[in-house]
């Protein structure tokens, strides 16, 4: 659902686990995008650990996020500059150890911000975590990205993640309709509808209605989460996303798009290291045309078909 | 023909894709859902054995059903192809708008009925009068419309990809001043 009128697009990246990459992987597509010439902000709203000025070399940013919230201080003016043309910087509150220092209400406060800022494209870091209040800022945003790894305990709280996303989606889409009241009464008899998780939630819902079956194709349609999968170590590692997008269809009944995937490469963490922004010292890493090829795919709405690339032998070689 | 979708849906691929494809995709996702591989695994309390043998006999079927079409289809539509002369073609080539309109005159000037179209792709022919009739409420969602037009402009052998470009996006329009209240909502939650 995204809304051809306005030409500012929110990025909004997230996933559940920590550690995934959501901050490198922000970065660097932030930094791609303004490579291109897009006027691009990054903003790292992980108030428990807010570290995305790190990988631009930045010790201790002029402003942050706290002088919007506690010094009113316009958010156009905390901007600072990341070191690189067409890139500027929103950083977290630094230190502050009360992570859950802003709500909701303030969150949608910031977005409004945000969505009257001059750039092309906002991308904000999220952090970890399945909070509440990370899903609705999170479904606040134009694309909605989910950074993983071929991990077993990284995938599983990717799919919490994103069950929880379009659970909450759900929520609010009935909230609207007003039919809380049914989607309540039907979790909360579940045991005699045959409801046993979320896809079947969603099927009979569907069914039990023609209203909201229209509610939820008109609703749903278009609403998807993109998922970067990211440190991949091998070729049969690139698969993964392709197999995630299919077991999300089969056995949760969620739609999600493979926008793209990224290489483990040491490079990354002697880079963020020595203080170099990444892109623009390893021009010749497979990781920079990896990053460039997930931007684009975020942008367009378009995904990976490594099925293809399997059967003609043209996956990329890794290792 | 709706249960045609449901089959390219499974096999995760468009309708317009061809048996090697579909070989393919099949191979891999059966390779897929044959091992406890980690990405299924990772699903906890929403694996069940059930769901998952339901899908596997579903991947089959989807399969087998799509493998008896294409096999059996290819030939009729060769056929239609060859019964089109080159001054008609020269027309059609000259055609840049492919209005539900236009596709009426190309069809009409074939000596094609709407009923031969269904008899090849059991698409009732209420719903091939509604893509010419540019009727968009008929069509609940744009794969269903897709569908169609690729079995319509496969059966009148015309090229698929340009009629799809220039037909489509006046769907869009069409749902799209449909539902701008909807679209408006999602920022008030
Ligand atoms: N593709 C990669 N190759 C090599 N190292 C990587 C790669 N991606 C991330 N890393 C390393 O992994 C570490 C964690 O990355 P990052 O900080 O981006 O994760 P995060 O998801 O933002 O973590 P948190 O949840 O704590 O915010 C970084 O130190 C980085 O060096
Ligand atoms: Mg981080």
């Amino acid at each position: 659902m995204e809304n051809p009128a306005k030409n500012c697009k929110v990025w909004a990246v997230a996933g559940g686990k920590g550690g995934t990459g959501k901050s490198f992987i922000t970065s660097s597509a932030g930094t791609c995008l303004a490579l291109k010439g897009s006027k691009t902000i990054l903003l790292d709203a992980d108030l428990g650990g807010a570290n995305l000025h790190s990988f631009f070399g930045l010790n201790r940013p002029r402003y942050s996020l706290s002088d919007f919230f506690d010094k009113k201080i316009p958010l156009q003016d905390i901007i600072v500059h990341s070191g690189i043309a067409n890139l500027g910087l929103i950083t977290g509150s630094i230190g502050s150890l009360d992570s859950e220092g802003i709500n909701f209400a303030q969150k949608q406060k910031l977005f409004r911000h945000i969505r009257a800022l001059d750039a092309e494209h906002i991308l904000i870091d999220l952090g970890g975590g399945t909070h509440i209040n990370t899903l609705d800022t999170f479904l606040l945003a134009d694309k909605m990205i989910v950074v993983t790894v071929p991990e077993v305990t990284a995938l599983e709280n990717m799919y919490h993640f994103i069950k929880s996303v379009y659970f909450r989606k759900m929520k609010f889409i009935f909230k609207t309709y007003n039919l809380s009241a049914t989607i309540q009464d039907t979790w909360k008899n579940r045991a005699s509808c045959n409801v046993r998780n979320l896809k079947e939630l969603i099927a009979h819902l569907r069914e039990s209605s023609d209203h909201i079956r229209e509610i939820f194709d008109r609703e749903m349609s278009g609403f998807v989460v993109h998922i970067v999968l990211n440190q991949v170590r091998t070729t049969k590692d690139i698969l993964v996303g392709e197999n995630l997008k299919s077991v999300c269809m089969n056995f949760l009944g969620l739609p999600v798009a493979y926008s793209g995937y990224c290489r483990q490469d040491e490079a990354v963490h002697d880079n963020i290291n020595s203080k170099e922004p990444f892109l623009i010292f390893n021009r010749t890493s497979p990781v920079v045309k990896e990053i460039k090829t997930l931007t684009e795919n975020i942008i367009a709405g378009t995904h990976l078909s490594m099925r293809k690339d399997l059967a003609n032998g043209s996956l990329p070689e890794i290792l | 023909m709706e249960a045609y979708l449901k089959y390219y849906d499974l096999l995760e691929l468009p309708p317009e894709a061809t048996i090697e494809e579909i070989h393919r995709n099949y191979a891999g996702l059966k390779a897929l859902y044959s091992v406890n591989s980690m990405e299924i695994r990772a699903l906890n309390m929403d694996y069940s054995e059930e769901l998952h043998q339901d899908y596997l006999f579903r991947l089959d079927d989807a399969y087998e059903q799509l493998k008896l079409l294409l096999e059996n289809k290819r030939p009729i539509v060769a056929t239609k192809a060859a019964a089109v002369d080159d001054g008609l073609k020269e027309w059609i080539n000259g055609i840049n708008c492919f209005t539900g309109g236009a596709l009426r005159n190309i069809r009409e000037r074939m000596g094609v009925d709407l009923k031969d179209i269904f008899a090849v792709s059991r698409i009732q022919p209420q719903y091939l009068e509604d893509i010419e009739n540019e009727h968009f409420s008929s069509f609940r969602a744009e794969v269903y419309l897709r569908s169609y037009l690729v079995e319509y402009t496969r059966f009148l052998s015309l090229d698929t990809q340009r009629v799809l470009s220039d037909y489509l996006p006046r769907y869009r329009i069409a749902k799209e001043c449909q539902f701008l209240p909807s679209r408006q909502s999602r920022f008030l939650v």
